[in-house]
C-alpha cells in the first residue's frame, strides 16, 4: 500500500466515488451528501499538502509511474483541483437544494471528473493525457447538462461535447502524428528524441500545434474559446464554478507538462522559435478579446465566462515566458492558478448566494441595490471582483504581479507583452466595477422581480474559504510562493 | 511604542474601520463619534513626528520587516522632512473632512466611516513607503474607498464620475507597475538578488533609453493623479460628483500624491529622463496654470470652478519641482501643504452653502455677505489664500516655486528655458486673482437677487469648528513658514545633491550597472565638486 502513497490522493477520490455511490442508493437526505463528497475533496487536498511538504513522494511502482507523474508539481495541482471542486460542491449543496433539483449523481459526477482532471494534470504520457482528458471532459459534458429541464442546458452542453469531441480528436491526431514522428508516447522520450534530433522535424512541429489546439481549447483560449460562454452560461452557476476552475486547472498542467516537459528543448522553445510565438499569439488575443468581449455582457456569468478567458490569456503570458525563465515563470503560472481558483469560487459563489429560489441572480440588473440591502452577502462579492481584476491586496493581484514579472524578466518583446497585458486588465476594471456600482450604486427597476439572498450555511462556509486564502495569498504569500516554486523545480528537465 | 510609531500610524485607521463593522448599524453617533475620534487619535500620534530630529539627510522612524523574502519585498516606513508635513496633512484633514461629512451623509454612513478610515490608511501607507511594492499596494489600496466614496455617496453622475476616476488612475498606476519590474528584474541581473527597497535600487544606473520608458510610466501615473494638463479631465467630474469630505480629500491629499510620487520615485530613480523630460512635464504644467486659471474663470458651477483652480495650483507645484533648486522645491513641497490646506478649506466652504440651498450654481447666489457676514469672512480668508496674497500661506509658497524657476538657469533644471517659463506663470498668478475675485463678487457682494437666500442661517458652530483650523493654518504659514520650511530643507538639499551626482553618472552610463552612490557622492564632496551647483544657483541669485 504504502507503495502507492505518490498517488494517494487519486485513489481516495475514486474510494470516495465509488462509496458515494452507494451512499446515494440508500441515503433519505441528499444535502448530507454534498458535505460528504466535499468533505472527500478536502480530505484528497489535504493529503495531497501534506504530501507536497514531506521530503519524499516518489513512491510508487513503476507502472504508475510510467503514465503518471508523481511529483510535487502534480500533488499542487491535486491541491488546486480539489480544494476548487471541494468549495464548488458547498456552493452546489446550497443552489441544488434551493432550486429544488438535488440528485446524488451529480456528486459522483463531480467526484469522477475532479479525478480526470487530476489524471490529466499527472499525465506525462500521451495515453494517459487522452484517458485524464476524455474522462474528465464526459463528467463537464454531463455536469453542463445536469439541469435537463432547461432548454439553455442542454444546448450548452450539445455544444459543448461537439466542439469537445473536435478537440480532443485533434489532440488524438497530434499524438499519433507525434508517436509516428518520434516512436515515443511518453513525454521524457519524446524530449530525448527531440533533443537528439532524431524526431522529423516538420512532423514533430505540426503534431505538437494540434496538441496546442487540444489544450488550448480546455484552457478557454482564444480562438478555442467558441464554447466557454455558452457553456458557462448554460449550465448550473456551480457547474461553471467547478468548471472554471478544476478543467481549466488541469488543461493548464498539462500544457506545462508538455510544453516545457517534452518541448523544452533549445530547438523547440524560444522566444522567436518553436512554440513560444503561437503562445503568445494566443495570449494576446486571448487577453485582448476576452475583456473586450466581457464588457458588452449584460449576464453577469457570460461576463465571468468572457473574464475566464482573459485569464487564460494572462496564464499563457506566463507560460510563454517560461521559455526563457523556466521555473520562475512555471511557479508563477502555479501561483496564478491557486489565485484564480479562490477567486473564482468567490465571485461565482457570491453570485449564487445573492439569488433564491424563483430568482436566481444572473444579470447585473438582478444584483441592482443588493449591496444596500445586504452589505454581509455583497462584501465577499467586492472582494471577489476586486482579486479578479487583480487590486492589492489580494490573491489576484499578486498572482498578476508575479506572471507580469515572470515576463519582463524573460525581457525582450515579452516586456511589451507585459505592457499589452496590464493595459488590457484595466478594461477588466470597467466591467468589474459594474458589479460594484451595481450592488452599491444602482437602485432596481420599478416593479422589477428582487432576487434575494438565499439562507445556507453551505454557501456562507465556502465563501469564507475562499475569501480567507484570497486575502491570504495576496497579503502574506510567502509561504505558497516556496511551494509553488518547489512544484515547479520538477517540471524543468 | 516610539520606535514603532509609523506602524501605529497605519493600524489606527485599519483597526478602527475594522471595529466600525462590528458596530450595530442603527448606532448612528456611535459610529460617527468614535471613526471622528479614531481619526483625532491619529492626529495626535502623527503630531509625534513633528518633534523629531530632521537636520539630517536620512530618514527617521524608519521600520523594515521582510515581507516576502524570495522577491525581496519588505514592509519597509519612513519619514523624512518631504513626507512628514503631508503625512501631518492627511491626519490633519481627514478628521476635518469626515467631521463635515456628517452634516451631509445620511445615508449608510457605517460604510461612509469604513471607506474613510481605510482611505486615510491608504494615504498615509503610500507617503510613509520605502519599498516600491508596498507603495503601490498603498497606492491602490486608495483606489477603491475613494471609488465608493464617489460612486455611492456622490451626486448625480456619480457612477460615471467614479468609474472615471478609477479607470484613469489604474492605467497609470499599472504601466508604473510594469516600469517598477523592469527595475527590480534589472537590479536582479546585476545583484543576484531582487529587492523593493528604494535606497537599493537607488544605486542602480539605467541607460538613456531604459530610463525614458520608465519615468515616462512612473509620469503617467503620477501626471494623472496629480492631475496634469492633458490627464486632468478625470478631475472636475470626480470634484463636482463626490460629497464634500470626499472633494475635500480628493484636493486636499490625493492630489498631493501624485506630486511626492515624482520627488520620492521617478525622479530619484530616472535622473537623466527626469532632467531631459522635466521642462517638458513643467511646460505642461504651466499650460494647465494658465488653461486651469482660464477655464475656472468661466465656471458656473462653483465646485467645477475650484477643481479647475486646482489644475492651475498644481502647475506651479510642477514648476516649482522640476526648476531644480533649493528654493523652487521648497516652494513645491509648501505650495503642496498650502493648496490642501486652502482647497480643502475652500471644498468645504462649498459644503456649507450647498448643505443650505443644494445648489452649487454661481448664478443662484449674490449679496450673500449680508445674509451670512461670518461665512463670508471665512471666504475670503481663504479666498486670499488661494490667490496668493502677502501674510497669508499661498503667497509664500508660491514665490518660492516662482523664485526657482526663475533661478533655475543651471544646466540642471531648465537651462535657457527659464526667461519664457517664468514670464508665462507670472502671468498666471494674474488669472488665479480674476477667477477668485469674480466668483466672489457674484456670490458675495451686491444686492440679494434670489428671496430664497434672504432667511439663509449663518456658518454654525460645527462647520465652524471644521473651518477654523484651517484658516489658523493659513496664518501660520503665511506668516512664520520657517517653522515649516525648516523641518523640510535638509531634505531637499539632499535630493538636489543626490539628484545632481545620480544625474552625472546615469549620463555617463551606456549599460545598466550598480552604483555605491553613497560612496560616490562622498568621495565628490571630499574633492568639492558637489558645491557646483549650488555655487551657480547662488550666482543667479545675485
Amino acid at each position: 500500500m504504502s507503495a502507492l502513497i505518490g498517488v494517494s490522493p487519486l485513489l481516495l477520490l475514486v474510494a470516495a466515488g465509488l462509496s458515494i455511490m452507494v451512499i446515494d442508493a440508500f441515503a433519505e437526505d441528499r444535502t448530507e451528501l454534498a458535505l460528504v463528497t466535499a468533505a472527500s475533496l478536502f480530505v484528497a487536498a489535504a493529503v495531497a499538502g501534506v504530501l507536497m511538504l514531506g521530503d519524499d513522494i516518489t513512491t510508487a511502482p513503476e507502472l504508475v509511474t510510467r503514465y503518471l507523474a508523481v511529483d510535487r508539481m502534480g500533488l499542487f495541482f491535486d491541491v488546486v483541483i480539489c480544494a476548487g471542486a471541494g468549495l464548488s460542491t458547498l456552493i452546489a449543496g446550497a443552489y441544488l437544494r434551493e432550486h429544488g433539483f438535488e440528485r446524488g449523481e451529480f456528486y459522483v459526477l463531480v467526484i469522477f471528473t475532479a479525478f480526470g482532471a487530476m489524471v490529466l494534470a499527472r499525465a506525462v504520457d500521451l495515453l494517459s493525457i487522452f484517458l485524464g482528458l476524455e474522462t474528465m471532459s464526459l463528467g463537464a459534458y454531463a455536469l453542463v447538462a445536469y439541469r435537463r429541464t432547461s432548454a439553455r442546458a442542454v444546448e450548452a452542453a450539445v455544444k459543448y461535447f461537439l466542439l469537445g469531441s473536435f478537440a480532443a480528436a485533434i489532440l488524438l491526431f497530434g499524438s499519433a502524428l507525434l508517436y509516428g514522428a518520434t516512436g515515443h508516447t511518453d513525454l521524457l522520450g519524446i524530449q530525448q528524441s527531440v533533443a537528439a534530433g532524431a524526431a522529423d522535424p516538420v512532423l514533430t512541429i505540426f503534431a505538437l500545434m494540434m496538441l496546442v489546439v487540444g489544450l488550448a481549447f480546455k484552457v478557454g483560449a482564444v480562438p478555442f474559446h467558441m464554447w466557454v460562454p455558452d457553456a458557462y452560461e448554460g449550465a448550473a452557476t456551480p457547474v461553471t464554478t467547478f468548471m472554471s476552475v478544476v478543467v481549466k486547472a488541469a488543461a493548464v498542467a498539462v500544457l506545462i507538462r508538455v510544453l516545457i516537459g517534452a518541448f523544452g528543448d533549445q530547438s523547440t522553445m524560444g522566444l522567436y522559435t518553436g512554440w513560444t510565438p503561437v503562445i503568445i499569439i494566443l495570449a494576446v488575443i486571448s487577453m485582448v478579446y476576452g475583456n473586450l468581449a466581457a464588457i458588452a455582457q449584460s449576464s453577469v456569468k457570460r461576463m465571468l465566462a468572457y473574464s475566464s478567458i482573459a485569464h487564460a490569456g494572462y496564464i499563457l503570458v506566463g507560460i510563454a515566458a517560461a521559455s526563457e525563465v523556466g521555473t520562475f515563470a512555471v511557479s508563477a503560472v502555479l501561483y496564478y492558478m491557486a489565485a484564480y481558483t479562490f477567486s473564482n469560487v468567490l465571485a461565482f459563489g457570491s453570485l449564487i448566494l445573492m439569488g433564491s429560489k424563483g430568482k436566481e441572480a444572473v444579470s447585473y440588473a438582478d444584483l441592482a441595490g443588493a449591496g444596500r440591502r445586504h452589505p454581509m452577502a455583497a462584501f465577499p462579492f467586492v472582494i471577489g471582483v476586486l482579486s479578479l481584476l487583480g487590486l492589492p491586496p489580494t490573491a489576484g493581484f499578486f498572482g498578476k504581479y508575479y506572471v507580469f514579472s515572470a515576463a519582463v524578466q524573460a525581457g525582450g518583446p515579452m516586456v511589451w507583452i507585459a505592457v499589452l497585458g496590464v493595459l488590457a486588465s484595466v478594461i477588466g476594471a470597467y466591467y468589474y466595477l459594474k458589479v460594484i456600482v451595481y450592488l452599491f450604486m444602482k437602485e432596481p427597476e420599478e416593479d422589477a422581480p428582487i432576487a434575494v439572498p438565499m439562507q445556507s450555511w453551505y454557501v456562507v462556509v465556502a465563501l469564507i474559504v475562499a475569501g480567507y486564502y484570497v486575502m491570504k495569498l495576496g497579503i502574506f504569500p510567502s509561504q505558497y510562493l516556496d511551494w509553488a516554486v518547489a512544484a515547479a523545480a520538477g517540471v524543468i528537465g | 511604542m516610539n520606535t514603532q510609531i509609523l506602524t501605529w500610524l497605519l493600524a489606527v485607521p485599519a483597526v478602527a474601520a475594522l471595529v466600525i463593522l462590528a458596530f450595530p448599524r442603527s448606532w448612528e453617533t456611535g459610529i460617527r463619534r468614535f471613526s471622528v475620534a479614531a481619526m483625532l487619535v491619529e492626529l495626535v500620534l502623527s503630531l509625534r513626528l513633528v518633534f523629531a530630529d530632521y537636520s539630517g539627510a536620512g530618514y527617521n522612524f524608519v521600520e523594515h520587516i521582510a515581507w516576502v523574502e524570495s522577491f525581496g519585498i519588505s514592509y519597509k516606513l519612513g519619514v523624512d522632512g518631504f513626507s512628514l508635513w503631508l503625512v501631518v496633512l492627511t491626519t490633519a484633514l481627514s478628521p476635518v473632512a469626515l467631521y463635515a461629512s456628517w452634516g451631509s451623509v445620511t445615508k449608510s454612513i457605517k460604510e461612509y466611516a469604513f471607506s474613510f478610515l481605510l482611505l486615510e490608511l491608504g494615504m498615509l501607507g503610500a507617503f510613509l513607503a520605502l519599498d516600491l511594492f508596498l507603495f503601490y499596494v498603498f497606492w491602490e489600496l486608495m483606489l477603491v474607498p475613494m471609488y465608493l466614496i464617489i460612486g455611492v455617496w456622490g451626486g448625480k453622475d456619480r457612477v460615471y464620475a467614479a468609474v472615471k476616476f478609477f479607470i484613469y488612475t489604474m492605467v497609470g498606476s499599472l504601466l508604473m507597475l510594469v516600469a517598477v519590474l523592469y527595475v527590480v528584474s534589472s537590479y536582479e541581473q546585476l545583484a543576484g538578488h531582487y529587492t523593493f527597497d528604494l535606497q537599493e535600487l537607488s544605486n542602480l544606473v539605467l541607460p538613456a533609453l531604459p530610463q525614458y520608458l520608465c519615468f515616462s510610466a512612473f509620469a503617467l501615473a503620477f501626471a494623472i493623479k496629480v492631475p496634469m494638463f492633458p490627464f486632468h479631465t478625470w478631475l472636475p467630474d470626480a470634484h463636482v460628483q463626490a460629497p464634500t469630505g470626499g472633494s475635500v480629500i480628493l484636493a486636499a491629499v490625493l492630489l498631493k500624491l501624485g506630486i511626492y510620487g515624482f520627488i520620492r520615485f521617478a525622479m530619484p530613480l530616472f535622473p537623466v529622463a527626469s532632467q531631459a523630460l522635466g521642462p517638458v512635464l513643467a511646460g505642461l504644467g504651466i499650460v494647465g496654470i494658465i488653461y486651469g486659471a482660464y477655464t475656472a474663470w468661466v465656471q458656473r458651477d462653483l465646485k467645477k470652478l475650484i477643481a479647475y483652480s486646482s489644475v492651475s495650483h498644481m502647475g506651479f507645484i510642477l514648476l516649482g519641482l522640476f526648476a531644480m533648486n533649493r528654493t523652487g522645491i521648497s516652494g513645491a513641497m509648501l505650495q503642496m501643504i498650502n493648496h490642501g490646506i486652502s482647497t480643502g478649506a475652500l471644498f468645504l466652504l462649498v459644503g456649507v452653502i450647498y448643505d443650505r440651498r443644494h445648489t452649487r450654481m454661481l448664478d443662484d447666489f449674490g449679496g450673500l455677505a449680508k445674509v451670512m457676514p461670518r461665512y463670508t469672512l471665512f471666504f475670503l480668508i481663504i479666498t486670499m489664500s488661494s490667490i496668493g496674497l502677502p501674510g497669508t500661506n499661498g503667497f509664500i509658497g508660491e514665490f518660492m516655486a516662482l523664485a526657482g524657476t526663475f533661478f533655475s538657469r543651471t544646466p540642471i533644471g531648465f537651462g535657457s528655458s527659464w526667461f519664457i517659463m517664468t514670464l508665462l506663470a507670472t502671468t498666471g498668478v494674474i488669472f488665479a486673482a480674476v477667477y477668485m475675485l469674480h466668483a466672489v463678487l457674484r456670490m458675495f457682494w451686491g444686492k440679494v437677487t434670489h428671496e430664497e437666500n434672504e432667511s439663509l442661517p449663518d456658518i454654525n458652530s460645527r462647520e465652524t469648528l471644521a473651518v477654523l483650523p484651517l484658516v489658523v493654518m493659513v496664518f501660520w504659514i503665511g506668516l512664520y513658514p520657517k517653522f515649516f520650511l525648516d523641518k523640510m530643507n535638509p531634505a531637499v538639499d539632499s535630493f538636489v545633491t543626490d539628484f545632481t551626482v545620480r544625474y552625472y553618472e546615469g549620463r555617463r552610463t551606456s549599460e545598466a550597472r550598480l552604483v555605491d552612490f553613497d560612496e560616490l557622492k562622498a568621495r565628490l564632496e571630499a574633492a568639492g565638486e558637489l558645491a557646483m551647483t549650488e555655487r551657480s544657483e547662488e550666482e543667479a541669485r545675485r
